[in-house]
């Protein structure tokens, strides 16, 4: 049995791939944000529920490609997202060029997938504390 | 798996501060030629160049980045000034000077610099990120 085997574990470590996924999405809309005609795109949250039903653990086809069965797959000729789905997020305000990234909106999704990851990390850090302290006589 | 998947947001946004300073020496050219005019009677000035960004698929990393393509010429009017004693003097000593107005290349910078801080603070924020998973190993 790995540590990976350990719901707990695995639900950090799909929240964990989750989390830097969507930091690339992030860092690819700041990057063109003066591209013209570029509209900005977010990962789909991930479902708790699913989660917890076991559903997302157990491994799935995912679509990568348009002529794939399955679910849609969003700003497929981008492909950068390899498990999430990707969905398109226009900011609140739209350039003549057909810009949708507000740069400012960027900035806070940024900073909100760190601290998440930042939890995530403490909470990886603290499953593996109590696993320490049930296979050792001091914790 | 997680850093690998960082360091590539970091490439991501490394390629939007290359976009973006590049976009500053087109705005360089453009302030510093605000008044070059012809050698010749009745011939063009300089003519206001305009940065353009497109999104490029980067095939090392499997990734789109943002990439500066040739600047384009503004086809905007240029701006006559009456100066009949100027070698580029027509024959009513008009001079055409360039199309450059400082006060948009201005702004122009501005709007360079704000992206360019973006794409650094994405940067810090995927650094602070790995620096985190790599933290799990120590515990």
């Amino acid at each position: 049995m790995s540590l990976a085997d350990l719901p707990i574990f695995s639900m950090l470590k799909q929240r964990m791939s989750w989390l830097t996924e969507r930091q690339q999405v992030l860092a690819q809309n700041v990057a063109n944000a003066n591209t013209p005609g570029y509209q900005a795109r977010d990962l789909q949250e991930l479902d708790f529920g699913k989660m917890v039903k076991g559903d997302g653990l157990a491994l799935s086809p995912v679509a990568t490609n348009v002529s794939h069965i399955g679910r849609p797959v969003a700003g497929q000729s981008l492909g950068a997202a390899k498990g999430g789905v990707l969905v398109s997020a226009p900011g609140h305000e739209t350039t003549p060029g057909g810009n949708s990234v507000v740069l400012e909106d960027q900035m806070i999704k940024v900073a909100e997938t760190q601290s998440s990851y930042e939890m995530v990390t403490g909470l990886y850090a603290k499953s593996l504390g109590l696993l320490r302290m049930a296979v050792t006589s001091q914790g | 798996m997680g850093a690998v998947d960082l360091m590539k947001s970091m490439m991501i946004a490394a390629s939007g501060l290359q976009a973006q300073s590049g976009r500053m020496r087109v705005i360089a050219e453009n302030i510093a030629n605000a008044e070059s005019t012809a050698r010749v009677a009745g011939g063009d000035p300089y003519r206001r160049q305009v940065p353009t960004f497109q999104e490029k698929l980067n095939r090392e990393l499997g990734v789109p980045t943002v990439s500066i393509g040739r600047p384009i010429g503004d086809t905007s009017e240029f701006k006559l000034k009456y100066m009949p004693g100027h070698p580029a003097a027509d024959e009513n000593g008009y001079v055409k000077m360039p199309n450059v107005n400082t006060m948009v290349e201005a702004m122009d910078m501005r709007e360079a610099q704000r992206s360019y801080e973006a794409n650094l603070n994405l940067i810090q924020a995927s650094r602070r990120m790995i620096a985190q998973t790599i933290e799990l190993l120590k515990k």
